[in-house]
């Protein structure tokens, strides 16, 4: 009954016009009394339902929209985005806080030749001196002389995420061969000098190490985007003991072509003695960034065959130097190329499924090279000089082909020379130390 | 007025309640479906607020804005290859410029796994690997067969193998990987000047023990690859080489096999899930350690072992909030619960950060330049810098990306001065990349000695032969 007086007032509300004369026929016996009762009851279900419904309406509507500032985590995580934009962009910057206390920069003076530092005079006495007072830091140990790796790459974050992931694993790369091989790396990321930046920036830190540990007999200088592809093979140092610079090239386009790619520079060994030292006062008068660099390189592009016009850069230099002053260096020179000291990628990376195959680590020539070279690519800029994807798609097979000599003694490999996944190649066993003895390249090459 | 002559005023009025009745009911039902819709959502068909900002997005466009930045899109640039990807095959200059760019190259599209996927046997338990029950005697007899691999390569000097990795698949984050970079010359730094090995990981092993339980098969896994390794030193990606002058002391732990920064009291009594820290630690190698990794590795298999197992750690450990087994929590647990076993083992090390949270730590590194130097290894001057929660690698973190890739360049740059001081450098300032002269060149470099004496310190002397 109740519920009957309710719907007949909810028609009141929504048929107005019949509900009025319903109204007026249903209460027209009540008297005024009565009927302003219930008016006033109307009214006041009337305001009871609009309350409902407006209560019901903002539910829905903060449902749909929220509140400004009480609602949607999705603005939160707008205002994220945008800042981490922000950081990210400022990151990547090359800028400094500048810091007023800091004196301004002396201007270059164009008249001085560069130098890379106080002339030295008495190297070799100085270091054997040295050697023979700190017997605890010989130079060679076991036979072997000791060799720093130096490789580096520019303080501030590559262009593209790409270019950081791959000098990660180029670095990962590294560190396996000289962990194998006993060798010890710097890694630089610090320009000590400002004038000679770029690939110029070797040079000095060059200069630097051997100067700060004299116990180094070998400065092995190796670019960033160059990677092991041999893990076995080792550099046949003995065949140097008459050579004080070890370098990848080829004599005759080096003296009869004069061309500007004779030698490579992205991969070579410096004697730590007294003629490296010269040698690099000798190479670096023409990195000085600037006027001097630009004219440097109009020389070298005209003397030089095959050069494109650009600034100059250390490998032309080098390659000039050596040819104008022959009978200065070259007896000490040992340009080799009968293993890929420096391998150059395009003619490499395709064939490693059939060197797979065929060959075996150890050999560090065409059949197995020894190092792969990605000359051109510039992971770390924004364009190369190649696809990008056939550059990616080659670093990625080349360090997995390296990779996999590494985890062959863990029992493992990739699925593939493009997947990142491995796979068990060799089953656990409660013995592990008899494939220890078989699949361990250091304890192979000790023996040797 | 037909209708009432066919069914009856009394039925007519029956039929027009019940659909009132029924209006109203609808009504409501409509009213809840659309409230309940806006707060909780349908699944996939999303919620009313989703659908506002896709029509605001359809009219404003404004999402590709938001994006240039953290992609580095130039505008052009991508309309160019959005036509050069259209266009498939065409040749000429233009598409080769843009062929040769690294923006917004996609990695997964020249990645490819070849093979079947290995699939775990789901009857058999987890096992780490077959079962070692003698690997003290293989060992030592290995040692004695090769003695041009000593496990000491000093009177008190193990031979030590660093041990740390990443992703073999780019960051999510565009400058993660320049992070991790850094984070690896960091270790090389350290691990040059203390003879240290390095092994860097970027393999997953087992795929059921992904995430930060993956380095319990590698650990295994080079624990018996390699028998002259007497420690096994692991470190997380996060953490930094803040003291280069710091040896660990090596005699101390002569006795114990397994070395975490934490405290005893912290663990064996109140049960805290940070009372110590798996994120780098020392591990001996020998069949205890293969012992405790195979009781350590039961909570780790992913998926419903791994979400079951963090419940049980959430009841059982103080301050754990809930989420999924992690090896940390799992260590504490295993250490409270069975201290009998292992206990006696355990080296649980807080008189220098092996482990330094990075939190209380990062804002104090010009006072501790100021008042004390390099070598001390603890709250001085730390050994390690630890960025717990930072996760650069990621998308994002537990604390603000700012304050952590900006703390990380200055612990780095701090770690690097110790470095640079060796050749006459330091950085400009803690936070800048650039680096200033503080020794002058000289025609004797012989006669210079660093001031931290880390060019030929005494830890890393060759043992002479008497």
């Amino acid at each position: 009954m109740g519920q009957d007086n309710f719907m007949t007032q909810k028609r009141n509300l929504s048929l107005p016009t019949t509900a009025a004369a319903g109204n007026g026929r249903a209460f027209v016996g009540g008297g005024r009394g009565a009927l302003r009762g219930k008016h006033v009851q109307k009214t006041f279900n009337n305001i009871k339902i609009t309350i409902l419904c407006g209560f019901v309406t903002i539910l829905v509507l903060r449902g749909t929209i929220g509140i400004g500032s009480l609602g949607s985590s999705d603005a939160l995580n707008q205002n994220l985005i945008e800042e981490t934009n922000r950081i990210l962009a400022e990151i990547r910057s090359d800028s400094d806080p500048i810091d007023p206390n800091d004196p301004p920069e002396p201007d270059v003076n164009p008249n001085t030749t560069y130098s890379l530092g106080p002339k030295i005079l008495n190297w070799d006495s100085d270091r054997r001196n040295w050697l023979e007072g700190n017997p605890e830091f010989p130079s060679y140990v076991n036979g072997k002389p000791k060799v720093l790796l130096l490789t580096g790459s520019p303080p501030n974050p590559c262009d593209n995420p790409m270019g950081d992931h791959y000098l990660l694993k180029a670095v990962k790369n590294k560190i396996d061969y000289c962990r194998i091989h006993g060798i010890e790396i710097v890694y630089n990321m610090a320009h000590l000098d400002k004038e000679l930046a770029g690939y110029w920036a070797k040079l000095p830190m060059i200069r630097r190490l051997m100067l700060s540990h004299p116990e180094v007999e070998w400065i092995w200088w190796m670019d960033s985007d160059a990677l092991f592809t041999d893990m076995v093979f080792q550099v046949p140092l003995s065949k140097y003991s008459k050579h004080n610079l070890v370098i990848h090239g080829y004599p005759d386009l080096l003296f009869d072509q004069k061309s500007w790619i004779a030698l490579n520079t992205g991969s070579f060994l410096f004697r730590n003695c007294q003629w490296s030292l010269d040698l690099l006062d000798a190479w670096a008068p023409m990195g000085p960034k600037g006027p001097i660099r630009d004219e440097a390189g109009k020389i070298l592009t005209a003397n030089l065959k095959g050069r494109p016009a650009f600034e100059a850069d250390d490998q032309s230099a080098l390659i000039y130097l050596l040819i104008s002053r022959q009978d200065k260096w070259m007896d000490k020179v040992y340009v080799e190329n009968s293993y890929y000291l420096h391998g150059f990628w395009a003619g490499l990376v395709d064939r490693y499924e059939e060197m797979i195959d065929k060959y075996h680590p150890g050999l560090g020539d065409e059949r197995w090279p020894f190092v792969t070279h990605f000359v051109g690519c510039k992971p770390c800029g924004s364009y190369g000089d190649y696809p990008v994807e056939r550059c990616l798609r080659s670093m990625e097979r080349a360090f997995n082909f390296a990779d996999n000599q590494v985890l062959k003694l863990y029992g493992f490999g990739h699925r593939g020379l493009l997947s990142p996944k491995i796979k068990r190649v060799r089953n656990e066993t409660a013995t592990p130390l008899e494939y220890v003895d078989k699949f361990n390249i250091r304890r192979a090459s000790h023996s040797l | 007025m037909l209708i009432e002559r066919c069914i009856g005023a009394y039925r007519l009025r029956r039929i027009q309640r019940a659909l009132r009745h029924g209006k109203v009911t609808v009504i409501c039902l409509i009213l809840t479906v659309v409230v309940l819709r806006g707060t909780i959502g349908a699944g996939k068909f999303g919620t009313p607020e989703q659908d506002f900002l896709n029509i605001r997005d359809h009219l404003v466009r404004k999402t590709a804005e938001h994006r240039r930045v953290l992609e580095e899109i130039q505008p052009q640039q991508q309309q160019q290859a959005k036509t050069i990807s259209d266009s498939a095959q065409s040749s000429g200059s233009s598409s080769t410029s843009n062929a040769n760019s690294y923006i917004e190259f996609d990695i997964n599209t020249i990645l490819k796994d070849e093979g079947p996927e290995e699939k775990p046997d789901p009857s058999k338990p987890y096992s780490l690997g077959t079962k070692i029950s003698d690997w003290d005697e293989q060992r030592s007899l290995w040692l004695k067969s090769n003695p041009q691999f000593p496990n000491f390569i000093g009177p008190e000097k193990p031979r030590v193998l660093l041990v740390t990795g990443s992703s073999p698949k780019p960051c999510e984050n565009p400058v993660g990987d320049h992070y991790l970079l850094k984070s690896i010359k960091n270790k090389i730094d350290y691990c040059r000047l203390h003879g240290v090995e390095m092994f860097y990981n970027m393999a997953l092993l087992d795929a059921e023990m992904a995430g930060f339980w993956a380095k319990l098969p590698l650990i295994r896994k080079l624990l018996l690859s390699h028998p002259e390794v007497e420690f096994l030193w692991w470190m997380d990606s996060d953490a930094l080489f803040t003291d280069m002058a710091f040896e660990v002391p090596w005699e101390r732990y002569k006795d114990s096999n397994f070395v975490m920064h934490g405290w005893n009291e912290m663990v064996y009594d109140e049960k805290n899930w940070i009372g110590l820290n798996t994120g780098s630690f020392l591990l001996r190698n020998c069949q205890w350690s293969l012992d405790i990794l195979d009781a350590w590795a039961p909570m780790g298999p992913k998926g419903k072992i791994r979400e079951e197992a963090g419940k049980i750690l959430t009841r059982e450990l103080k301050g754990r909030p809930v989420f999924e087994a992690d090896d940390q929590s799992a260590m504490v647990y295993l250490l409270a619960t069975q201290k009998d076993l292992w206990g006696s083992k355990v080296y649980l090390e807080n008189a220098y950060y092996l482990h330094g949270y990075w939190g209380i730590l990062v804002d104090r590194y010009e006072e501790m330049i100021e008042n004390y130097h390099p070598g001390l290894g603890d709250h001085r001057w730390p050994l390690v810098t630890h960025f717990v929660g930072c996760k650069p690698c990621g998308k994002f973190g537990d604390y603000p990306v700012e304050r952590c890739l900006k703390q990380m360049d200055r612990a780095f740059n701090f770690g690097d001065n110790q470095i640079l001081q060796m050749y006459g450098f330091t950085h400009k300032s803690l936070a800048s990349r650039r680096v200033k002269r503080v020794r002058n060149e000289t025609s004797n470099p012989l006669q210079v000695k660093d001031e931290l004496g880390l060019l030929h310190p005494a830890f890393k002397a060759v043992k002479l032969s008497s």
